[in-house]
């Protein structure tokens, strides 16, 4: 009856909506890398931390008013939920309990929930004894006015912050990665300081003349020669104490040397792979961007362009030189092959990315990135570029949006320029928005102004704007002349006065700027203003 | 008929000169061996070995003479560097339209003497932006005015005599009586500046005046034949 009564709140937290996004909203806020709640709570938690360090601090000399107190006793009540909360977080328990009940009810064995327990229990102690969570304990248990003893713990608040602050964090993993070196280094100045401390006491103790009294003074006197500090209150008066002494600097400084060059190595070798998970967390910043995949000539045009425009991007190149020239630019940048699935997929192509533009010069690597891309993220925008008419088809095989012919376009720009130069530089103009005259498209939305109204009763000349069509998949219209097949619309080229505009169409115009802004507000306005009226 | 003078073979000077119309224009490439010759050849188009770092040579295919418009389409900057100031030199009105490899290069080229410089790197990064800031629109000029469609995009002088002389822009209505949109005019007493038919300024049409206009390939031409009817009439 119990086990059966387990087993069905098990079941019940499995199944509950409630209880599942309370725990996803709990492991965003805490646990999440990749939040922003959680960027948000550690930017709060830091200021909290520091705020109550502060009140400690006050508390040394001052005695602490009512207002002080509750202030105290708010941070304690929130450290102790977000311990409590941590350890909630770190493991399922109605998953250990349904797994073991599967498995047993599979192998048709009896299932124990006593083992169950314990199992459960050792992960919640498993988090107990992470590091984290025993400062984050530590940091509370001297608030309890009987362990009031541990004050010396409250120290262990400033370590809190090691929670919130990732380049602490990277600063602690860069020196885990040296763990040999430096553990070598370690039992090295050990024995080194351990054979200066007997020298130095044999030495230099009273009965010779010296000034060590104990051994403790002795391994004092060491730590302090051999970190080259040497305060001098203790000096070597014999002749071995010296000689002791000039040896314990030498290798002293040795050590320290090789302490440094460890640090600075394990740093200047870890620092691409910081840069680069700085660059993934500000991407993950961002809502929506494009990603580049190749920096060359074709790529920081569109970079440039980009810029201009103030949309977001992030390049990926595998060549040193390219990746440089990004980085001068202060583009955000990944030094890594874009062919590889993980480097997309770092890059976000599943996570705010809105478009991939694959541009490097090689259209075999057009084609693999395209591909990959499209494996990826089946509804992404992919923009590639295509050095060889051949590779054309291909690349829309391999889930190309649009193909785009750097040579083809050149060829077909010098045609334009010769034959109609002054039609072409208009397109170009327009096109490029030089002129502060575009081409912008309106969107018919329902219930607007413009649903239900024809060619005729919009006064284009009136709003200064030139009509050049109509594009609209709205079978009703395919009856109208002028009709051009794109992808899966058409396009109504000088649309007859009683074309009735329908609920999707677009208006292709051409007028300045403030115009089509001017007309689309109107359509916008007008539609939630019908909105409301219904 | 306009002659023009290509040097340089690559994808990119076959695409331009295939898109040009063989009626108006009579086109020479010049290459640098019989191998490209050939290759050349198969396309249809007029071909002759020199060296382009000969200026009788660059005289004996008719630079200076009767070539207009010279393309200087080598990969490397230096050579349509050299190209350009040759040509500048036997010829002073010549149209000379080169690329350029290294954008730094484009000054030095506009000091040889080129009209227009071609980046094509630059040209395809922006049409990469407009595919991607701008779908809707690009798609549109691709499929149409660009693409296989034969909407058409085109520059229509009036010719001294023609029916339009004196004609105010508004009362044009390209839109209703011929199928075509007027995009903008050119007003040569306000000097070369495309104004567009937003209905800001008024423009009354003069001989040597140039409408720009968008439309079906076949309405222009009417359009163009009915201005020049009239002109010899």
């Amino acid at each position: 009856m119990f086990t059966r009564l387990i087993v069905y709140f098990a079941y019940f937290l499995k199944t509950s909506k409630r209880y599942q996004s309370a725990k996803l909203f709990f492991y965003n806020l805490l646990e999440n890398p990749n939040s922003r709640l959680k960027s948000y709570f550690d930017v709060f938690m830091i200021c909290l931390v520091m705020l109550s360090v502060f009140l400690l601090i006050y508390e040394v000399d001052h005695k602490l008013g009512e207002s002080e107190v509750l202030f105290e006793h708010c941070v304690i009540s929130l450290f102790i939920a977000e311990y409590l909360l941590r350890g909630w977080v770190y493991s399922d328990n109605h998953k250990i309990i349904l797994e073991h009940y599967e498995k047993a009810e599979y192998l048709n064995v009896p299932f124990r929930p006593a083992k169950v327990a314990g199992i459960m229990l050792a992960k919640k102690i498993e988090y107990v004894f992470t590091p984290l969570a025993l400062i984050d304990l530590l940091a509370i248990l001297p608030s309890y006015r009987p362990l009031r003893i541990l004050r010396v713990f409250l120290i262990f608040r400033l370590f809190k912050l090691f929670r919130y602050f990732n380049s602490i964090k990277l600063f602690a993993n860069v020196l885990a990665s040296r763990r040999f070196e430096l553990m070598t280094l370690g039992i090295f100045l050990g024995f080194l300081v351990f054979v200066a401390t007997t020298g130095i006491y044999l030495f230099e103790n009273p009965a010779n003349g010296g000034e060590v009294k104990n051994l403790f003074e002795a391994f004092y006197w060491a730590i302090v020669t051999v970190a080259t500090v040497g305060y001098g209150d203790i000096s070597p008066q014999t002749t071995g104490g010296r000689i002791v002494a000039m040896t314990l600097i030498l290798v002293g400084l040795g050590v320290l040397s090789f302490l440094v060059s460890i640090i600075v190595s394990a740093f200047s070798e870890e620092m691409d792979e910081l840069r680069e998970n700085s660059t993934y967390a500000e991407l993950n910043r961002f809502d929506s961007f494009v990603i580049i995949c190749g920096f060359g000539r074709v790529g920081q045009h569109i970079a440039r362009q980009l810029e201009k425009d103030r949309l977001h991007f992030v390049i990926i190149d595998s060549k040193e030189a390219n990746v440089l020239k990004a980085k001068r630019l202060g583009y955000l940048v990944i030094h890594e092959d874009a062919s590889k699935n993980g480097v997309i997929q770092n890059a976000g192509i599943n996570n705010g990315a809105t478009a991939v533009i694959c541009t490097t010069g090689d259209d075999v690597i057009n084609v693999y990135i395209t591909l990959t891309s499209r494996h990826l993220n089946p509804d992404v925008r992919i923009i590639s570029r295509a050095n060889n008419q051949e590779n054309v088809k291909k690349l829309y095989q391999a889930g190309a949006s649009n193909v785009i012919q750097p040579f083809e376009i050149a060829g077909m720009v010098v045609a334009e320029y010769i034959g109609q130069p002054v039609a072409f530089e208009a397109i170009l103009g327009i096109i490029r928005e030089e002129s502060h005259v575009i081409m912008g498209t309106l969107c018919v939305h329902p219930g607007s102004l413009v649903e239900g109204m024809s060619i005729a009763g919009i006064d284009f000349e009136q709003r200064k704007l030139i009509l050049l069509g109509i594009i609209s998949a709205n079978p009703e219209h395919q009856k109208h002349k002028n009709s051009y097949a794109i992808k899966n619309q058409h396009f109504y080229f000088n649309p007859e006065p009683h074309f009735v505009l329908r609920d999707g169409d677009l208006l292709v115009v051409i007028g300045r700027e403030y115009a089509i802004d001017y007309f689309r507000d109107q359509i916008e306005k007008s539609r939630l203003k019908n909105g409301r009226q219904r | 008929m306009k002659r023009i003078a290509v040097f340089g073979y690559s994808i990119m000077s076959l695409e331009a000169m295939a898109r040009l119309n063989p009626e108006q224009y009579s086109i020479i490439f010049i290459v640098n061996d019989d191998a490209e010759a050939a290759l050349v050849a198969e396309k249809d188009f007029d071909t002759k070995v020199i060296d382009f770092r000969n200026d009788d040579a660059l005289r004996s295919i008719g630079i200076g003479a009767d070539v207009d418009i010279l393309f200087c389409f080598y990969p490397r900057d230096f050579d349509n560097v050299f190209l350009t100031i040759s040509a500048r030199a036997i010829d002073k009105n010549i149209t000379i339209v080169a690329i350029v490899d290294d954008p730094e290069s484009a000054e030095k080229l506009l000091a040889a003497g080129a009209n227009k410089i071609i980046d094509p790197y630059e040209i395809c990064g922006r049409k990469t932006h407009e595919m991607l800031t701008k779908p809707d629109i690009t798609n549109i000029l691709d499929n149409t005015v660009f693409g296989r469609h034969d909407l058409n995009m085109a520059q229509i002088e009036i010719p001294k005599g023609s029916c339009l002389e004196s004609t105010k822009t508004s009362d044009l209505k390209l839109n209703e009586k011929h199928n075509l949109i007027l995009i903008g005019v050119v007003d040569k007493e306000l000097g070369d500046q495309l104004h567009f038919a937003l209905g800001e300024k008024e423009h009354c049409l003069d001989a040597g005046d140039v409408l720009v206009v968008m439309g079906p390939a076949r309405e222009i031409k009417a359009f163009k034949k009915e201005v020049e009817q009239v002109e010899r009439g």
